[in-house]
């Protein structure tokens, strides 16, 4: 019963020579509406700053696309440049020092890498939503103390 | 002599009756080959970027004319409160709302104060401590829709009576 309905549909939909010609209509419509969807969030510039995993931004209303520059992460518990971790949160944030060293020495040494470059001498701060200010402030009197003194912190903008 | 337009038209039956097969065989290819390829330039999170300096980088806060260091407005973001101060007066606080900030009267606020100042480009964000980073950033994003386009990122002290 289920062969002859099957049959029986393949005779109508490929006519008289009995071949299977799937109706392609709708599926030219679902394509259609994806097309126009990819299109809309096409970026020709593409992502020039990749957020790290292991934190969640802040959002924020700001429409200013990031520029390559100089990448601090700071992830719920520890600080991240370039995938090397370099401090633990845990360890330098209840000591009264505001200068984190090994991020001092790494901040120097991309301070030098940048007038060898065409990157900014600026560094850029992906932190934790959850990142109490005192974290922040520490990383940036340490990349003070290295030289940069223009900062910017990626967030998540609107659309 | 009818139009063969009209006789087309005035033949319904005849038309429908026909089945027109179009082949979408090449429309499909050229979706399959598409689609990938957006996929792989599409930007599904717009990332954004939020500008600010050290204090002393804003400006020199020096007058041209005179010498006198000219005052910058500052906002002071405290667990409690949101203040905004010139010097050491503070203009306005505003306490929280059910539990958060009231951002958009800080906005009112901010725009109010930027007509009466000199500085009408520059602004300090002072933060306490304990100020989640996301707060700092709503309300610099405040900061920045009020017109001041100079932001400084500084922090608070803990004890007022050693200033802001």
């Amino acid at each position: 019963m289920f062969a002859a309905g099957v049959s029986r549909r393949m005779a109508h939909a490929g006519g008289e020579s009995g071949t299977f010609r799937p109706q392609l209509t709708s599926l030219v419509d679902v394509m259609t509406i994806l097309l126009v969807f990819l299109i809309k969030s096409f970026s020709v510039e593409g992502t020039l700053v990749t957020p790290s995993p292991d934190l969640e931004l802040p959002n924020s209303t700001s429409k200013k696309n990031p520029k390559p520059a100089c990448s601090v992460e700071i992830t719920r518990d520890a600080v991240v440049a370039e995938g090397n971790v370099l401090a633990k949160i845990s360890d330098f944030s209840a000591v009264d020092s505001m200068l984190i060293p090994v991020l001092y020495d790494w901040m120097r040494l991309q301070n030098l890498k940048c007038k060898d470059s065409l990157r900014l001498r600026e560094v850029l701060i992906q932190a934790d939503r959850a990142t109490e200010f005192n974290v922040i402030k520490r990383v940036m009197y340490t990349c003070s103390k290295a030289g940069f003194t223009d900062f910017s912190v990626l967030a998540l903008g609107a659309e | 002599m009818t139009p063969s337009f009209i006789r087309t038209m005035r033949q319904p039956s005849e038309a429908s009756a026909e089945v027109i097969d179009v082949d979408v065989t090449p429309v499909m290819n050229m979706f399959i080959i598409l689609i990938p390829f957006l996929v792989s330039v599409a930007v599904f999170t717009h990332l954004a970027i939020l500008e600010f300096s050290l204090p002393p980088n804003v400006g020199t806060g020096l007058d041209d004319s005179a010498g006198k260091p000219r005052l910058k407005l500052t906002v002071v973001v405290t667990p409690e409160y949101l203040a905004i101060t010139r010097g050491e007066k503070m203009l306005d606080s505003l306490g929280r709302v059910d539990g958060r900030y009231d951002l958009p009267l800080l906005e009112e606020k901010l725009r109010a104060r930027r007509n009466s100042v000199q500085n009408r480009d520059e602004v300090v964000v002072a933060v306490r401590d304990r100020i989640k980073f996301e707060d700092v950033v709503a309300v610099m994003d405040r900061c920045r829709d009020a017109g001041f386009e100079k932001m400084g990122l500084s922090s608070a002290t803990e004890d007022p009576e050693g200033g802001m």
